[in-house]
């Protein structure tokens, strides 16, 4: 049975080789006055266009659009939706990144598509189906401040019901795959499983396209109930940070997808494809009956772009490898 | 009558306009390390001088001939390569370091600069690091089988260096543990690689810490074996101190009464309250008084009169309380 590849989040916005049109360049000129916002528009889909295409030729089967527009992984949702402001810099986890805090000073609504547009434009690149990523409500709350609701459990609610919404658009804008960036899982308590809940399930109510659950970092054990009760069609499990998240496989209800986090996200040291073969092998073993995908544990932008593109050519030879092995 | 409250900062200060322009042209290639060199050590001169005219008592060499804090150090040791630029944030790009053998100290790193910093004053002026437990978190790891591992060998290179910066004459080394507030579970691994770095060192030695769950690490971090953990107060309105009077705060602290990621010069009397707040809890023999975190990302203006502020507060609170330096 064949393997599918994906990635998830975001990709190196550099080029690989010097000369190519370059955001971070075309930022800093238009900083100083030098370019126009129509030329790091175009920068921006030249990036796209480029990271797109590293997946295609590697063979990755659901590619991302890279995400090149956004300055971290919560903000360029948050500013689209109405009740956020965006406040200062501050760490994002342990990832020695950073992003701006998005602040909840009133009530949370969705009032138009926010990643729709680039989704459409990403997708007119692609030769193939490509997967929109979205910053899961969940971890979007953990990572704000709330200034307004005061308690978990609304806030929760209208930021689920603004995601869903911002889900349907990509929809109408021919997204048949959305992914959901969700690190606060792992961190979460078994106390908070009722908010999770709250937060989650418009997400998945309904909803045309396929889904992935990704929890990078951590395993999500703690609240890990509640997860397998959410309509999910994949769920993205980080094995390399947390090989405990391997204890979760003989818990995955019948019929879905596990999204194998087996490439190191944040270290440039690379996989053996055929060692990493051999890990799809033994899940398979531990769940005959689920369908598998394999992916890096997190973003690829915590590596340089050498090193990503590098990862994602492993990627896809450990999954032609484990393929074959699946016979 | 009871001393204390002396004044320093946390280690690094802007750098000036023409100095960042001579980094890039000799990054473009078109001036030589001799011609930057000379400008950085003008710069350097210059920033003892502005020191010792607000009146601050344990001074720095201002880290302006540094760039990043863990890839300056990483570029000087064996062991590492540096990787292509990573995002950290927006349009902003760091090279990290990555382990890829065995990671030593091959000769001083930071000695000569702290030399020639103190050649032109009487004052003391601190010796800066980073921390192993920083270092190897902030870097990329191909060569240890465990984080541990790659941080007793950057502890055991970084005291080489302490221990170096302590024979050249320094009475205060300092080195920075701002990874340390972000994994508490790996507490317990920091205190035992700084432990490691400050072994035998003789001098004062202190850490600075920021941007953390204080909650979760607060006391637990007492036990960071340093005579001084550095703090910063300021930014979290000073919260830290109902922490404190549940667990009394141990060693000395550098208390930070500047917010250094606000453009708004505090007033004297904030800055006051601040000092006044913190005496209620804290000897004045255990407080020296400084900024929340480096200075690099203000202006030298800004940095500058917001340090002159810091200073005047103090000398207000020490006239009152009948405390000398
Ligand atoms: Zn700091």
């Amino acid at each position: 049975m064949t393997i599918q590849t994906t990635l998830s989040g975001s990709f190196p916005k550099l080029p690989l080789t010097p000369g190519q049109s370059n955001v971070r360049v075309t930022r800093n000129r238009l900083d100083q006055g030098k370019a126009t916002g129509r030329d790091l528009s175009e920068a921006i889909r030249e990036a796209t266009r480029r990271i797109i295409a590293l997946q295609e030729s590697a063979g990755i089967d659901i590619p991302v659009g890279g995400q090149v527009a956004w300055d971290d992984s919560q903000t360029f949702v948050a500013r689209g939706i109405r009740g956020f402001e965006i406040a200062g810099l501050i760490r994002y986890l342990d990832t020695n990144t950073y992003y701006r805090q998005p602040e909840i000073t009133g009530p949370i609504s969705w009032t138009g598509p926010i990643t729709a547009e680039d989704y459409r434009s990403a997708q007119e690149m692609a030769h193939r189906p490509v997967k929109a990523v979205l910053p899961g409500p969940y971890s979007l709350y953990r990572f704000s401040k709330d200034r307004h609701y005061r308690e978990a459990a609304p806030a929760l609610r209208a930021l689920g019901e603004a995601l869903a919404l911002e889900s349907g658009a990509l929809e109408e804008a021919g997204a048949g795959w959305i992914h959901f960036e969700e690190p606060w899982l792992g961190r979460a308590a078994a106390a908070d499983a009722p908010s999770i809940r709250a937060a989650l399930e418009p997400l998945f109510h309904g909803r045309r396209a396929r889904t992935t659950l990704h929890v990078p970092f951590r395993s999500p054990a703690a609240v890990f109930d509640t997860i397998r009760g959410l309509g999910w069609t994949a769920l993205g499990l980080d094995l390399v940070e947390s090989p405990e998240a391997w204890d979760l496989l003989p818990e995955v209800p019948k019929g879905r997808t596990v999204a194998l986090g087996l490439i190191d996200a944040r270290n440039t040291r690379l996989e053996d494809p055929a060692r990493v073969a051999q890990a799809v092998d033994r899940a398979r073993s531990i769940r005959p009956d689920l369908d598998w995908q394999l992916c890096p544990t997190a973003s690829l932008e915590y590596l340089p772009v050498d090193r990503a593109a590098m990862k994602v050519a492993r990627l896809a030879e450990a999954a032609r490898l484990a393929s074959r092995n699946g016979g | 009558m009871p001393r204390g409250l002396w004044t320093t900062t946390v280690g690094s200060f802007p750098k000036p306009p023409h100095l960042e322009r001579a980094r890039n042209q000799f990054a473009r290639g078109e001036i030589t390390a001799e011609a930057l060199e000379s400008l950085e050590r003008e710069a350097t001169a210059d920033l003892i001088k502005k020191q010792e005219e607000i009146g601050l008592d344990i001074l720095v060499d201002g880290e302006l001939y540094r760039g990043d804090m863990t890839t300056f150090f990483a570029e000087r040791m064996s062991g590492f390569e540096i990787s292509n630029p990573v995002r950290s944030y927006g349009n902003r790009y760091y090279r990290k370091p990555i382990a890829v053998g065995p990671i030593r100290r091959n000769g001083p790193w930071t000695v000569d600069w702290w030399k020639f910093a103190q050649s032109r004053t009487k004052k003391p002026v601190k010796g800066m690091l980073t921390g192993p437990y920083t270092m190897m978190d902030w870097s990329f790891n191909e060569h240890y089988p465990t984080r541990e591992a790659m941080a007793m060998d950057l502890a055991d290179a970084i005291r080489e260096e302490a221990i170096a910066l302590a024979e050249a004459g320094a009475q205060y080394i300092q080195v920075d543990e701002p990874a340390v507030s972000v994994r508490p579970e790996e507490l317990k691994l920091a205190i035992r690689a700084l432990g490691r770095a400050v072994e035998g060192v003789k001098a004062k030695t202190i850490t600075h810490i920021c941007y953390g769950d204080f909650d979760v690490i607060y006391p637990a971090m007492l036990d960071l074996p340093v005579d001084m953990i550095d703090l910063e107060m300021a930014n979290s309105r000073y919260d830290l101190l109902d922490r404190f009077r549940q667990h009394p705060f141990t060693k000395e602290i550098g208390y930070g009464v500047l917010d250094v990621h606000s453009h708004r010069i505090e007033t004297r009397d904030e800055v006051k309250r601040g000092i006044l707040r913190g005496l209620e809890l804290l000897k004045p023999e255990q407080m020296y008084v400084d900024p929340d975190c480096g200075l690099k990302t203000r202006t030298v203006e800004e940095a500058m009169e917001k340090l002159a502020v810091m200073v005047a507060a103090v000398r207000e609170v020490r006239e009152e309380r009948g405390i000398t330096a």
